[in-house]
């Protein structure tokens, strides 16, 4: 039991990573990497969502007829997604401005949906908590590197702190979606291609 | 292959998702109402602390002495907040100017000295401009820079920091947003001509 909770924590890390193994989740890790503080806001409410709405659904998965279970899963992904965004409104409402319709749109991440139909479906609740947590984790440091470099070379700086000084030229394409692009597929390129091997 | 009854196949369903649809917006509208309060607070401040910092008034740090502050010092008549300096007179008119902007609306709060010529400052209270780019509007250089000067402005390329009074920095890299919020400046010196006009 330990040992196969420890591996289904662990496998979204790395082998089956949602971003860089099965390229879900690609549009919010463009839309919110281009400054670190949104990144890691924008991060922890996916970490939330995907977490308790696979351990909702995984408590919920012998009650619900099959024929409903997407209409179920969709109604609870929202729930939550709604909790967050009331919570960043009433107590980060700066961060909250900044974000705009990008928590809305945690509901249509595939990751969160991915992970009840694959495992939370057909998993106890505590394996399911496990895994949708992982999830979010191997999710989340992902878009904490891009996001760091994108906001280093973007801008010159690190959190709102200036890092390079007065020099530094902004690397405007980095700011600018097409720079994610970029910089997500040189993470892919290191991470397949030269740690994997 | 089993034989499902119809109240399985088709009733119970509809149940199970009344029910849960129910219970999940008892939640949502729970969490809404408990937080409510804070929200329209929260709001309110946004504003409160832009009519300030664009009349040039240092802002306090805690929520309460700006909620004071503002109380002290603004007036509201019709949708214009008159500032009052600290010594008494009239240090300012502020009022909402707003304009389309690069994704969506840009709100800005425009507040003129007394002669309604001259910009005291302004602040954005509402904008959804690229981050990095354009959203670099509500960078502190970018606001501070409004301060003094006299619409109809123009604008130079960013880092010329000319002393001219109708002349501010655009931002390299939002030359759209640039725009936007110069004919929004341009539009609220308009606005200033003709309350002074209507005697304010």
């Amino acid at each position: 039991m330990a040992s196969k909770a420890v591996k289904t924590f662990i496998t979204p890390l790395g082998k089956e990573n949602p971003v860089f193994v099965q390229i879900l989740g690609i549009c919010s890790t463009l839309a919110v990497t281009n400054k670190l503080e949104n990144t890691i806001v924008m991060v922890l409410g996916v970490i939330f969502t995907t977490t308790l709405s696979s351990f909702t659904f995984s408590i919920l998965r012998k009650v619900i007829p099959a024929r409903i279970r997407m209409m179920v899963e969709t109604l609870i992904i929202a729930t939550f997604v709604i909790i967050v965004d009331i919570a960043l409104k009433a107590y980060m409402p700066e961060i909250w401005q900044q974000l705009g319709p990008y928590v809305g749109l945690i509901i249509t991440n595939c990751i969160v949906m991915g992970r009840m139909e694959a495992f939370a479906a057909s998993n106890p609740p505590g394996l399911s908590l496990i895994d949708g947590l992982a999830s979010g984790v191997g999710y989340a440091y992902v878009l904490v590197i891009i996001a760091f470099f994108r906001e280093l070379l973007g801008s010159g700086t690190i959190w709102g702190f200036s890092i390079f000084g007065e020099w530094w030229t902004n690397w405007a394409i980095m700011i600018m979606p097409p720079g994610a692009f970029f910089m997500l597929a040189i993470f892919i390129w290191v991470v397949k291609g030269r740690v994997a091997e | 292959m089993k034989k499902t009854s119809f109240f399985s196949e088709r009733i119970k369903p509809v149940i199970i998702m009344a029910v849960i649809t129910i219970i999940c917006i008892a939640l949502v509208s729970g969490i809404h109402l408990s937080t409510q309060d804070l929200v329209i607070a929260n709001e309110g401040l946004v504003l409160k602390k832009a009519v300030l910092f664009s009349a040039g008034v240092n802002l306090p740090e805690a929520n309460s002495e700006i909620n004071s502050l503002y109380d002290d010092r603004v007036e509201q008549k019709g949708d214009v907040f008159i500032v009052s300096g600290s010594s008494g007179g009239i240090a300012a008119y502020a009022f909402i100017a707003a304009g389309p902007g690069l994704w969506g609306e840009i709100e800005a709060v425009t507040a003129f000295k007394a002669d309604l010529k001259t910009f005291a400052g302004v602040d954005f209270i509402k904008q959804n401009e690229t981050p990095g780019l354009g959203a670099r509007i509500t960078e502190d250089w970018f606001r501070e820079q409004l301060r003094d000067r006299q619409p109809p402005l123009v604008m130079n390329p960013e880092g010329t920091e000319s002393s001219d009074a109708a002349e501010i920095d655009a931002i390299t890299g939002a030359s759209r947003t640039s725009e936007f919020v110069l004919s929004i400046f341009n539009d609220a010196g308009v606005r200033a001509a003709e309350l002074k006009k209507e005697g304010m």
